[in-house]
């Protein structure tokens, strides 16, 4: 009974402890990825990472001189034609100067035509009227005179008499000349080197009044080339700094066709030969294929972008840059991240 | 004469338990601690065994084993691409930074980001939620140990939140991972995210998961991206034993566990061998009268081959069956998990224990071949 029942409990045990182990045993399958990865498709291939940029390449739009912003023409998709006004910055200054330095040119002009307009006319009567007071003068004196040296008889008359009349004709007489030379100078107008120097002031006034237009007229940043605004990060009453910025005001580029920048690391640089053909897929696309045409490579070799952005940390890779046309009609936008793969079949490793 | 054989096997009830009970403890013993000794050492892989669809692994010539990486350069992805046989690469990170939940409780976990266009090496079984859904921002997987620590006693729920390296993570899907070697939680994130969660470093990207292309053998793809980066490149598999022996060389593990299982063979071996001897001893008449009726020696040594062979059959089968019960029971104990007994150990069982019960037998055969018939007679 032991014997029989012990090896039937035996036997029992084992089938259920083999289904229990065979059970128990994890699975590891092989599966494949949630989305396919990118592949080359190349029996040879260089691999690459790419960024789709404008094919003027991107132009971070710059201010010449700092500001506050006052008015934003475009907004971040616009298409604009070339010279196209993007925003402006706060003028009130300079319009406020405008018009001093304006009405300084128009002080200039009002003195060079004052002078220009010398004589006044009403001051011509005056002057021959004084002209002929004067000869009127002189003509009473001599007539005094006239009457004291027809008296024959010497001892009638006094000595100092005569000498007083003629002295008295004579100052008339330099009266009247004095009367003449300044009607003289009345009428001749305002004398040259006067009018040369009015006329400079006039010029000067009015080429200061041109700079601040001009200053003014850079207050207003305009579009260098007809294309799209891919980026604005500028906005109404934000201070817009010049020179280089870490985030541009405003990101453009002709984007009627798309290049991409593909960042090949300096260890596989060697490989790369120019005009070899290229496919690219987007991040997370990768059954998309875009076909790359090779367009110039950059002659020279860059530190790999980093990706902490710290400024003390050490950069060992470089990286060379090769510039691929996309074709027209491929569905990315500029910035975006391509995995790309360059042919490398004829090349020899 | 095998009914006799049998017959003299079970007459002594008392004898024929213990001879049955020395061999199942033996079994038991032997099969439990090399199966929780199998278990251990596979969980130093468990992340690597965890990573499905790939396996191929770039890393740093000088790694020694998964759990201590050295960063690459990001751009060694492409470089993998562009390696002749490499059907795709992609790459993956791994770190271990903080989790820190709402009420203070704070772990170490292992955080795997994987490549964010693809999500290459995300778990595919999730207990609660979707591994796609790790797309959205900030999103993590988290494994049940680590649901259960951060949030003990409460059920399932997505959409909470932990922080990590002052970042906010939300949990996106509850997954079940193989047990770490020191049983941390396992997250999963996209890569980018990862690399967040973890302190600042120019480099980051711990490995490069490859792929060889159609008609390339693994070895062939190994060897070109060796020799075209300079960086290692080994199959998963090979990964796995290298960190394996790692912790098989640079801990006290094996030793541990190596003299348990030699004291279950030696006491294995002991018992039932004293124990079968003694029995052969005492029926040493029987064997006699046998002997002086005419059976062989051959047909002797079959008789005692096949009380051996009984014993050991019924005896592994009951210990094997102690030790499937005890993986049964414990198999539900999340931080038991990963610990099975391997068919390979049950096999090796197996013979190890028909090793004892033959070795046993063979020293009472001796005494049985030069046996006298005569001794019947005398007693």
């Amino acid at each position: 009974m032991l014997k029989k029942g012990l090896t039937v409990f035996a036997g029992l045990v084992l089938v259920l402890a083999i289904l229990s182990i065979l059970r128990m045993r994890p699975a590891h399958a092989t599966v494949h990825p949630p989305s396919p990865p990118p592949t080359s498709g190349y029996a040879k291939s260089i691999g690459a990472i790419g960024l789709v940029e404008a094919q003027s390449e991107n132009i971070a739009i710059s201010v010449p001189v700092p500001g506050l912003v006052t008015r934003l023409y475009v907004k971040a998709g616009d298409r604009v034609q070339k010279g196209a006004p993007l925003f402006s910055l706060d003028d009130r200054d300079l319009v406020a100067e405008l018009a001093l330095r304006r009405s300084s040119a128009a002080v200039a002009q009002a003195k060079l035509q004052k002078l220009l307009n010398s004589p006044r006319p009403e001051e011509l009567p005056a002057a021959a009227a004084k002209v002929r007071e004067s000869e009127a003068l002189l003509a009473d004196a001599q007539v005094q005179l006239d009457l004291i040296e027809r008296v024959k008889d010497r001892r009638a008359i006094r000595e100092e008499d005569l000498l007083r009349r003629r002295l008295a004709v004579n100052a008339a007489q330099a009266r009247v000349e004095a009367a003449q030379a300044e009607l003289q100078l009345l009428r001749a107008g305002a004398w040259k080197p006067d009018l040369e120097v009015a006329r400079s002031q006039v010029a000067e006034a009015e080429r200061e009044a041109n700079r601040i237009e001009a200053d003014l007229e850079r207050l207003t940043v305009v579009a260098p080339i007809g294309g799209e605004i891919l980026q604005c990060k500028v906005h109404l009453g934000e201070y817009a700094q010049a020179g280089p910025l870490a985030q541009p005001l405003i990101l453009m580029g002709d984007t009627t066709r798309l290049n991409v920048r593909a960042d090949v690391d300096e260890e596989e640089a060697w490989r790369l030969r120019s005009g070899a053909a290229a496919v690219g897929s987007p991040h997370g696309a990768a059954g998309q294929r875009l076909t790359l045409r090779f367009l110039r490579e950059e002659p020279y070799l860059i530190p790999k972008r980093s990706l902490t952005g710290d400024s003390t940390e050490r950069v060992d890779t470089r990286v060379m840059q090769v510039i691929f046309a996309l074709e027209p009609g491929a569905r990315v936008r500029p910035g975006q991240q391509l995995d790309v793969s360059i042919d490398d079949t004829q090349g020899g490793r | 004469m095998n009914f006799v054989a049998l017959q003299m096997l079970t007459s002594d009830r008392a004898k024929y338990l213990g001879l049955i009970f020395a061999v199942a403890f033996s079994t038991f013993l032997m099969a439990q601690q090399s199966a929780i000794f199998a278990g251990l050492m596979a969980r130093t892989t468990s992340q690597i065994q965890d990573i499905q669809d790939a396996h191929l692994w770039v890393m740093d010539p000088y790694t020694q084993y998964f759990d201590e990486v050295k960063a690459l350069p990001d751009d060694t992805v492409y470089r993998v691409r562009g390696v002749p046989g490499v059907e795709w690469a992609v790459p993956l990170f791994k770190g271990q930074p903080r989790a820190k939940a709402g009420d203070g409780n704070f772990r170490v976990v292992v955080m795997l980001g994987v490549d964010d266009a693809t999500l290459v090496g995300a778990p595919r079984k999730l207990v609660m939620g979707s591994y796609e859904d790790l797309r959205q921002p900030d999103s993590i997987l988290i494994d049940r140990v680590g649901y259960e620590f951060f949030f003990p006693k409460q059920s399932y729920r997505l959409g909470q939140t932990l922080e990590m390296n002052e970042h906010r993570v939300r949990i996106v899907g509850i997954f079940d991972s193989s047990a770490p070697f020191q049983n941390f939680p396992v997250f999963y994130a996209r890569y980018k995210n990862a690399i967040n969660y973890v302190g600042r470093e120019r480099n980051l990207m711990s490995f490069v998961l490859a792929h060889p292309a159609a008609g390339v053998t693994d070895a062939e793809v190994c060897r070109r991206i060796a020799a075209a980066t300079g960086l290692r490149a080994i199959t998963a598999d090979e990964f796995g034993w290298q960190t394996i022996w790692y912790y098989f060389h640079h801990t006290g593990i094996p030793v541990n566990f190596g003299i348990t299982i030699s004291i279950a063979l030696l006491v294995g071996t002991v018992v039932a061998g004293q124990t079968f001897y003694i029995f052969t001893i005492e029926n040493l008449k029987q064997f006699g009268a046998l002997k002086a009726i005419g059976v062989t020696n051959a047909r002797l040594v079959g008789m005692i081959t096949l009380q051996a062979l009984t014993v050991a059959a019924v005896g592994y089968s009951l210990g094997l069956g102690m030790t499937a019960t005890f993986f049964e029971v414990t198999k539900d104990n999340l931080d038991l998990r990963g610990f099975f007994i391997y068919p390979e150990i049950a096999i090796g069982t197996a013979l190890v224990i028909l090793l004892i019960v033959l070795m046993a037998s063979l020293i009472s055969i001796r005494r049985v071949l030069v046996l006298e018939p005569a001794v019947v007679f005398r007693g």
